[in-house]
């Protein structure tokens, strides 16, 4: 009788528990979700994942808690979400190419293998920019420029180990452009130096050169279409200049999240990054909005992994 | 112009405006007041409040927020001797003297009117010559702030007054450790040890909490004393404060609060370079120069007046070309373009009432800061009527916290902790913790910099060439020049002065 009850219990006990596994998996969330933001609060990844919040906030469901993580360019929050549970309770944004580089160049504590993607938001192309009284009207000019006086063309950039000094040695590589590059600890100080003068053209983000773009020339745009945001603005492609350069925002979880929660994840991202509301705002804060999916957004990324990895060595700036 | 601001004052009276501004100065009174939260922290959290209203009262609240904070930090600098935010690093040496001899309220009144006199100035500047200031703050590239730099840590020869070499140590020492982290121009870590977190650097504000808050605690339990200072609230010592500075101050508040406004341009420098700066000048041009230290109104003044003149500077090539001039100049920046509105030349014309209206509020802003802040310090003061251990219990729960808030990283609070021991240990031998802060918050801006010129050295042919290029450049050099020189030469004749055959030989 004893032995009966006792696995009568068992069963009951183990069919609760696998109740209560598929119960609390089908009412993801059901408590706040952590928002992991790698740099400071008021940047533009914050002003993006802000935004977004408001149309996430529409969805009815858990809220999203901002946490800022902030140091090394954006490496340690990336690291906090690789180590952290894959319970579906910690995502953040992620930026590309600095989730490639820094674990290649700084000994970082994560991979690109750390994460479960969710989705691609921002597609930020790099633009080639003088000021407006320069006399380059061309990106042709200004490389045949360097090309006859190498080393003297004054190149303005964000880094070292940036999306901008890639463009510079992707082009350093396939067109020999060979140029005097500064180094700038970030985009107002890259502007403004070419504002002063400082700088003769500089490899800036279309995001950036909006706040001063009424005392630039946009020379080109590293991208495969022209920007909404740069009207009658030609890609470098146009001109003759097979670049394409850019920097992409997107959302992560942890590797390992559980299918069903990482496709709600998916789900309602793509949800808000379709919505015609979301994306007027997203225009009107000036932020080039493009949306890919996860699986895209992971194809990506090991893409330009292999492109990146490939450029550091050409250079030397890796060992291989 | 005169059409926007009319309109612009009748903005400023609307109540909901009113309650922001008074809202905004309190909250940032109390954060800039708190060791460890900063005016960046605070605004950055009141951005998201601001899109749920009207961009001109978003932009209101995060000016009063702004200009409450930079000037709540006087407070615990002079009461605590910890510098509420970093601009205030270089009250705590005036102010807190001033508080251990009984002067707490006098210490707190100067800060509060140099403050206010500081916007002011700065907010002049801000809505009569942003054009041509903004433009002339383009001039300063990478060798000029590299100048500027070397020159802001000349002037620790000028703070050591007892040592110059433990002085220059002490800098050095704060040099060396804000090379932990990563090489700003290769992007490698560097003095990491292989622990990972180390690659963010070492934070400023947990390492200066260390130094003068966690340290001030053991040396105050240390001392055996019941309560920080000997406090009596003395009648009349805003009428006195007053009095004094409109009698004695006025250069000094002047040249302090233009010293605030320029740096404050600087993209890059802030109100903590601003404020050391003008507390050296200071120093340097005062017939007394020996009492800066002991706890004298001159130097809460002069410290205070730039590091809020430093909020008009910052926002000049924030608002004209989009380039934010310190780190909360940057976030409102951000608040401002999530609201959709462009900066730039034309921010004055074609959204001129929403600038015109931010500026006079500025105004406004500094002109309430009095009576909010006169009451509160009111309050605060009240702290040294508090025994000593429960004071100290909090200072620590403060800072621990604090220093978490900053990135939510554990790695800040053991910071405030060993630079805590350094500086009590260190004290007793007799290292500078202001020259060592100094040194942690010069030492990237000066790495970073001279990364530049030599990068375009490879342009111009030479580095000299580069160091040497502009007016601007030439100019910073020999005050740096004389400033090194300036007190072996004053030694010189004061010596001098003592023998008369070469007081002779001299006239």
């Amino acid at each position: 009788m004893r032995k009966s009850f006792a696995r009568l219990l068992m069963i009951f006990v183990a069919g609760y528990m696998a109740f209560a596994t598929v119960a609390s998996a089908a009412s993801y969330p059901d408590k706040p979700i952590s928002m992991i933001i790698s740099f400071t609060a008021g940047g533009s990844s914050d002003v993006q994942a802000r935004i977004m919040q408001k149309y996430w906030n529409k969805l009815d469901t858990q809220p999203w808690v901002f946490v800022y993580k902030t140091g090394a360019g954006g490496a340690i929050g990336s690291g906090e979400i690789a180590h952290a549970k894959p319970n579906g309770y910690t995502i953040g944004g992620i930026n590309v190419p600095h989730m490639v580089l820094q674990p290649l160049t700084q000994g970082a504590q994560f991979k690109i293998d750390d994460f479960s993607y969710i989705c691609q938001v921002v597609n930020d192309p790099q633009v080639v920019a003088v000021r407006k009284d320069s006399p380059f009207k061309s990106v042709a000019e200004v490389f045949d420029y360097a090309k006859a006086n190498p080393n003297k063309l004054k190149l303005g950039l964000v880094g070292p180990m940036s999306g901008h000094h890639l463009m510079y040695l992707e082009t350093k590589a396939k067109y020999g452009l060979q140029a005097c590059e500064v180094m700038y600890k970030g985009a107002a100080d890259q502007n403004a130096a070419l504002l002063g003068g400082e700088v003769d053209v500089i490899f800036g983000n279309v995001n950036d050169v909006m706040r001063s773009l009424e005392m630039l020339k946009i020379l080109g745009v590293a991208a495969e279409k022209p920007s909404a945001f740069l009207p009658g603005v030609p890609t470098l492609r146009e001109q003759g200049f097979d670049i394409v350069s850019d920097i992409r925002r997107g959302f992560v979880a942890p590797k390992g999240l559980d299918p069903a929660t990482l496709a709600f994840l998916r789900q309602a991202f793509k949800k808000i990054a379709l919505d015609p509301e979301y994306q007027a705002e997203m225009r009107k804060a000036g932020q080039p909005a493009e949306y890919l999916s996860g699986e895209e957004f992971e194809a990506y990324v090991r893409k330009q992994f292999e492109i990146d990895k490939a450029l550091l060595v050409q250079f030397g700036l890796l060992k291989k | 112009m005169l059409g926007y601001v009319i309109t612009a004052l009748g903005h400023i009276i609307e109540p909901l405006n009113i309650l922001l501004m008074l809202g905004g100065l309190i909250g940032g009174i109390v954060i800039g007041a708190l060791p460890g939260l900063t005016a960046t922290m605070g605004v950055a959290l009141m951005v998201p409040v601001t899109f749920a209203m009207d961009p001109i009262s978003g932009l209101i609240m995060l000016g009063a927020i702004y200009a409450g904070a930079i000037y709540g930090g006087s407070n615990s600098a002079c009461l605590i001797r910890t510098p509420g935010t970093p601009s205030s690093v270089a009250t705590t040496f005036d102010g807190f003297p001033m508080c251990q001899a009984g002067k707490a309220d006098e210490a707190l009144q100067t800060a509060l009117l140099a403050s206010a006199f500081g916007g002011v100035v700065g907010t002049f500047f801000l809505l009569f010559m942003s054009e041509p200031l903004a433009t002339f703050a383009l001039k300063f590239g990478g060798p000029e702030v590299f100048w500027l730099c070397i020159f802001g840590l000349s002037s620790i020869a000028v703070m050591s007054r007892d040592n110059m070499l433990k002085g220059l140590l002490s800098g050095g020492l704060g040099l060396l450790i804000s090379t932990i982290g990563i090489d700003p121009n290769s992007g490698v870590p560097r003095f990491i040890f292989g622990y990972y977190p180390l690659a963010q650097g070492i934070e400023i504000i947990p390492a200066m909490i260390g130094l003068f808050s966690f340290s001030q605690v053991m040396v105050l339990l240390g001392s055996n004393r019941q309560f920080i200072a000997e406090y009596s609230p003395s009648k009349g010592a805003f009428g006195r404060v007053l009095r004094k500075l409109v009698a004695d101050c006025k250069i000094n508040l002047l040249r302090s609060s233009t010293i605030g406004t320029i740096i404050g341009m600087l993209p890059g420098a802030g109100g903590e370079i601003a404020s050391i700066i003008a507390y050296n000048e200071a120093k340097r041009w005062d017939k007394e120069s020996a009492r800066f230290g002991t706890g004298i109104i001159e130097g809460v003044a002069a410290s205070e007046s730039a590091n809020n003149a430093v909020i008009g500077g910052s926002l000049i090539p924030m608002l004209t070309l989009g380039i934010p001039g310190s780190a909360v100049a940057a976030v409102i920046l951000g608040a401002l373009l999530a609201h959709g509105i462009q900066p730039g030349f034309k921010i004055f014309a074609e959204t001129g009432d929403l600038a015109y209206t931010f500026i006079i509020s500025q105004l406004a802003v500094n002109i309430l800061m009095v009576p909010v802040g006169y009451l509160m310090a009111k309050v605060m003061a009240k702290i040294l009527n508090i025994r000593l251990t429960l004071v100290a219990v909090a200072i620590v729960t403060l800072s621990f916290i604090g220093s978490y808030a900053i990135s939510n990283s554990m790695l800040d609070v053991w910071v405030v902790v060993g630079f805590g021991v350094i500086a009590f240990f260190g004290g007793l031998v007799g290292l500078d913790t202001g020259a060592m802060a100094l040194g942690i918050i010069l030492g990237p801006m000066v790495e970073e910099n001279l990364g530049k010129c030599v990068n375009l050295a490879k342009a111009e042919g030479s580095i000299w060439q580069v160091f040497l290029a502009s007016p601007i450049s030439i100019l910073l050099i020999l005050l740096t020049l004389l400033s090194i020189l300036a007190p072996i030469l004053l030694g010189l004749r004061k010596k001098c002065r003592k023998t008369p055959s070469c007081m002779e030989t001299l006239s």
